[in-house]
């Protein structure tokens, strides 16, 4: 079976699975992406492509991800491998007023770029109710201009091939988990070590660009500076300083098709994973998975970027549990033959694994 | 074309014209004072060699919107007793045809001239179609001059002809008279009298009644056309092989006759009226013929007509065999009634009538023609102008509608454009009908919705076909709300017959300045959102197609940037690849700008294995420098 241009289109962009991570973009003049759309605008003549072999749909293969991250099998069959798992915030007001809940991820990248760690951030652009965009970001402005969720799926990574292949400074990436997955792939044929910090950010879906024509015809929300998705809530909007909400049956059927079938709705991959606490808006979850990660958040720490206390024991449960719904959904896609999961690679071990976990 | 042969007043002089000027002549002969067309392959010089001399000349000559209004036009000037010709292609008569049959019935006063200029073998045209079909419709009658001079003469006799009998006249020209060009014999120039005026005495009323009074006038061209002195017999008189010919067969079969050494046992009868046909000449030539071929293009209209009047007086004229398209002895691109009829088609005919063959060419020379016809000339496909934006449109049309993913519909038209349905155009056009099609299928699809049609709609049009046929159909998607988006290529000329001025061009047939009618200030006018984009920015293109296609309701996009052939676009740059920058095959993009968006500036060069700017060719536009993958193009000032 070839892996190129054709498999792509076949298995992922025909059969509407693609999360729009954006990795498989900028390689070559035939792939272009408008309104969350990825497309061949014209056929490509090739029968291999980077496009094929970064895709986190074309095949995704945890074992052989976590042997790259890791370098080791994990540990954690439901969160992925850690080796802490906080809650977080950023100590400028600033930050957290833009960020999202403990304003984290925004730390961290601007960490990042302030300590020279990396000279550029890829990071996602745009007001919550306008159709997100890339951005390359190089300061504080940019980064804040930047900063909170946008809940559709962004092709973030649209620049990062152009990046990688100009040479010179070091990256960070702030995407979803696809995304960091996707980041790992081109890692992986890289080899160069400029990706120096990927920040996942938790993504349980993504809206479809549909979302956007929904929000057209609610004016009421088009203003709106911050959204949010409340465990078990509707989805709820911050206009002008005022609370407003949209019942989650009515956002529902837009979520993006390709997220159905998703298994790490928790960045395994990424160095440090952010969402929230379903618990404390003012506070981050914050899981640290590898060296590089640890060393982010203890630097970020002591400069005074960023305040870390214990997760709540009792509420690791809780986390787990959403965690290992999702995963156990795409499991009995997977094992019923649905082709749509059949990007996974999982093996029977893992799988075991995931549906044993909290039974004991 | 020299304007100083055609308006010179010398009485026998012998100049040489084209077929066209030989036509356009031939109304400044008769006292032309109105000429109206919508430019049209192989009609368009007719009015083109016109029109410079109309003011020097005392007459008027317009481009029109289409050619149902030069028709109108020219009927007007014919109601004020002026002489008046239009000029179109095959595909226009359809459009004028309307007032055409309508004038059938109310009658005309000053000589009315209506030249249609058929394209036997469609070498620029969608279609092949047989004028002297509709001729017979219309109740019209027509002439087919068979040579350059003989397209003068007929003219001139065209407009006596229309007085006569109170009808306009169908001049039937094709392309192998409209574009060969002859010796022709001057007569006087005839400056038209100003004398126009509308007699209140006169009525032209189109009414049922006047379908009687129409057969009368018929009938007298008819009488007319008996005594023409287009229509004449050669070789033996009793001959019982008979050729019937008319247009430029008439000389092919002159020469196969010639060729077979069978001027002895072959008459041939050059028929320049086909319609109505000279009965009582035409049953002169038949009694004693015995086998009959029929030359002609492109349908086997006299084959029919004089089958007709064969079966009418079979009792007097005896047993005949008819040789021709319907016998499979005339046979064009493989069927009856296609394609142009040839010489080598003649001359088979002709032999087999004769019962004799002779080869045009040695066989030697046919195997040499082959030869080089497969292996030594490379295939090309029709392919639109080094730097046209066109194919920036296309290229961005295409684009936006696989970003869209919604299996996006585009239609085409009539124009340059229309190459849009082929390679050069990446297959982007999924229809191509008339004028105007494009927008009345677009409207039509766009209300689909209701039956569970879910993919959006595109027609693409040119400037000139906005005006000529698109506005009703945009009236119509406006009014029944139908969701489309009608892509304008302007590209400031009626570019594909030869850059003729249209209304949104500023200027007349006749040189002058005229009031632009901006297309934006129309469509706008009608209520339809509009946008104006310069295609030639690729990426803003494909964002506003895409942009524009999920919207609701009509709307039009303006993709406007001039026809680089144009006198006016002067080239200050050209492209160059930069050699170190381009790394060949191994850049992985597959030659993407020569092979995918495949401009004919762009070359591979075989010695390097690089992209090549052909530096000749090159009219930079920049579009490859934006689609380059590794910006390895760039733009290099002319000095």
């Amino acid at each position: 079976m070839g892996r190129g241009p054709s498999e792509l289109q076949a298995q992922v962009l025909a059969a509407d699975l693609c999360t729009a991570c954006g990795a498989c973009l900028g390689h070559c003049p035939y792939l272009k992406t408008l309104g969350e759309r990825v497309a061949f605008i014209h056929p490509c003549p090739r029968d291999e492509g980077r496009c094929f072999e970064v895709c986190p749909r074309a095949s995704l293969d945890p074992e052989s991800l976590d042997r790259q991250v890791l370098g080791a099998p994990r540990r954690h069959p439901v969160l992925g491998g850690h080796d802490g798992l906080y809650f977080a915030r950023a100590l400028d007001a600033d930050v957290r007023a833009r960020g999202q809940y403990g304003g984290v991820a925004t730390a961290l990248t601007l960490f990042a770029l302030e300590s020279g760690l990396a000279g550029a951030a890829l990071v996602t652009g745009g007001t919550p109710t306008r159709q997100p965009h890339a951005v390359v970001a190089r300061d504080r402005d940019a980064v804040l201009a930047a900063a909170g969720t946008k809940y559709s799926a962004c092709p973030t990574l649209e620049p990062l091939a152009g990046l990688l292949r100009e040479g010179g400074e070091a990256l960070a990436v702030v995407g979803r988990p696809c995304q960091v997955a996707a980041a790992r792939k081109v890692e992986a044929h890289e080899k160069n070590g400029r990706l120096a910090a990927l920040i996942g950010i938790f993504c349980f879906w993504a809206l479809a660009p549909a979302f956007y024509r929904f929000l057209a015809g609610r004016p009421d929300l088009q203003r709106a500076i911050k959204m949010d998705l409340p465990k078990d809530g509707d989805m709820a909007f911050v206009v002008n300083g005022r609370a407003a909400s949209v019942p989650l049956d009515e956002i529902r059927p837009l979520i993006r098709a390709a997220c159905q079938t998703c298994f790490d709705p928790t960045a395994e991959w990424a160095d440090v994973s952010v969402g929230s606490t379903e618990y404390d808006p003012a506070w981050n979850t914050l899981v640290v998975r590898t060296a590089r990660g640890r060393d982010l958040v203890e630097r970020a720490g002591a400069a005074g970027a960023l305040e870390v206390r214990p997760y709540p024991p009792e509420r690791i449960p809780i986390l787990e549990e959403a965690v290992q719904r999702k995963k156990l959904r795409v499991l009995d896609a997977l094992e019923s033959g649905r082709p749509e999961a059949a990007y996974l690679r999982i093996p029977a071990a893992q799988r075991d694994a995931v549906r044993a976990h909290g039974r004991a | 074309m020299s304007l100083h042969a055609l308006s010179t007043d010398a009485p026998g002089e012998v100049v040489i014209l084209s077929g066209n000027e030989a036509i356009a002549r031939g109304g400044l002969e008769a006292g032309l004072g109105y000429a109206a067309a919508y430019p049209g392959s192989p009609s368009s010089e007719v009015l083109g060699s016109l029109a410079p001399l109309a003011r020097d000349g005392g007459f008027y000559a317009e481009w029109s919107t289409n050619e149902k209004v030069a028709i109108e036009g020219a009927a007007a000037a014919s109601f004020a007793g002026v002489r008046a010709m239009t000029v179109m292609k095959a595909d226009g008569l359809n459009v004028a045809l309307d007032p055409l049959t309508s004038l059938a019935y109310s009658g005309t006063k000053g000589g009315l001239v209506v030249v249609v200029c058929d394209d036997p073998g469609a070498h620029s045209s969608t279609k092949e179609e047989d004028t002297r079909y509709l001729a017979r419709a219309c109740h019209l009658p027509l002439l087919e001059p068979a040579t350059v001079e003989e397209a003068k003469e007929m003219t001139r006799w065209a407009f006596d002809l229309s007085e006569a009998v109170g009808l306009p006249v169908f001049l039937r020209s094709v392309t192998r008279i409209a574009h060969a060009r002859g010796s022709v014999v001057l007569g006087a120039l005839r400056p038209p009298p100003r004398t126009a005026r509308y007699d209140l005495k006169d009525r032209f009323i189109t009414l049922s009644v006047f379908h009687q009074v129409l057969h009368q006038r018929i009938a007298q061209a008819r009488a007319r056309f008996e005594q023409a002195p287009f229509n004449r017999c050669e070789g033996p008189a009793d001959a019982s092989r008979l050729v019937i010919a008319s247009g430029p067969s008439f000389t092919y079969a002159r020469e196969a006759v010639r060729l077979l050494g069978a001027g002895d046992e072959v008459r041939v009868l050059k028929l320049g009226t086909t319609w109505p046909l000279p009965e009582d000449l035409l049953g002169a030539q038949l009694r004693g013929a015995r086998q009959v071929l029929f030359l002609e293009e492109i349908e086997p209209f006299l084959e029919t007509e004089v089958k007709s009047y064969w079966a009418q007086h079979a009792a007097a004229l005896g047993p005949m065999t008819f040789l021709g398209k319907a016998s499979g002895h005339v046979a064009g691109s493989g069927d009856p009634g296609v394609g142009e009829l040839t010489p080598e088609i003649a001359l088979r005919a002709v032999g087999a009538l004769a019962g004799r063959e002779v080869a045009l060419r040695s066989e030697a020379f046919a195997r040499k023609v082959e030869q080089v016809k497969l292996g030594e000339l490379a295939p090309r496909a029709l392919a639109f102008c080094p730097g046209c934006p066109h194919r920036a449109s296309f290229w961005a049309i295409k684009a936006a509608l696989e970003l869209d993913g919604r299996q996006g519909v585009v239609l085409g038209d009539i124009g340059c454009y229309t190459l849009g349905a082929m390679q050069t155009g990446y297959f982007t056009l999924k229809t191509v009908h008339a004028m105007g099609s494009g927008v009345g299928l677009a409207s039509g699809f766009g209300k689909l919705d209701l039956l569970g049609f879910t993919q959006p709609v595109v027609a693409v049009i040119g400037d000139s076909t906005f005006y000529h046929a698109v506005v009703p159909a945009l009236v119509n998607a406006r009014y029944n709300d139908s969701p489309v988006l009608v892509v304008v290529l302007d590209n400031a000329t009626t570019a594909m017959t030869g850059h003729q001025p249209h209304p949104g061009t500023g200027r007349h047939a006749m040189g002058d300045l005229a009031p632009a009618l901006p297309i934006e200030a129309i469509a706008r006018g009608l209520g339809l959102p509009t946008e104006v984009q310069d295609p030639l920015q690729v990426d803003e293109t494909v964002e506003s197609v895409y942009r524009l296609l999920r919207t609701d309701g009509a709307k039009l996009l303006i993709l406007r940037s001039p026809c680089v052939l144009l006198p006016s676009v002067k080239r200050l740059r050209r492209a160059a690849v930069d050699t170190t920058r381009c790394i060949g095959e191994a850049c992985g993009c597959g030659r993407f700008c020569n092979r995918a968006f495949s401009c004919p500036a762009l070359v591979w060069d075989r010695a390097l294995e690089r992209a090549r700017v052909d530096e000749v060719l090159c009219s930079g536009c920049g579009v490859c420098i934006d689609l380059c993958p590794r910006e390895a193009i760039a733009f290099q000032e002319l000095a």
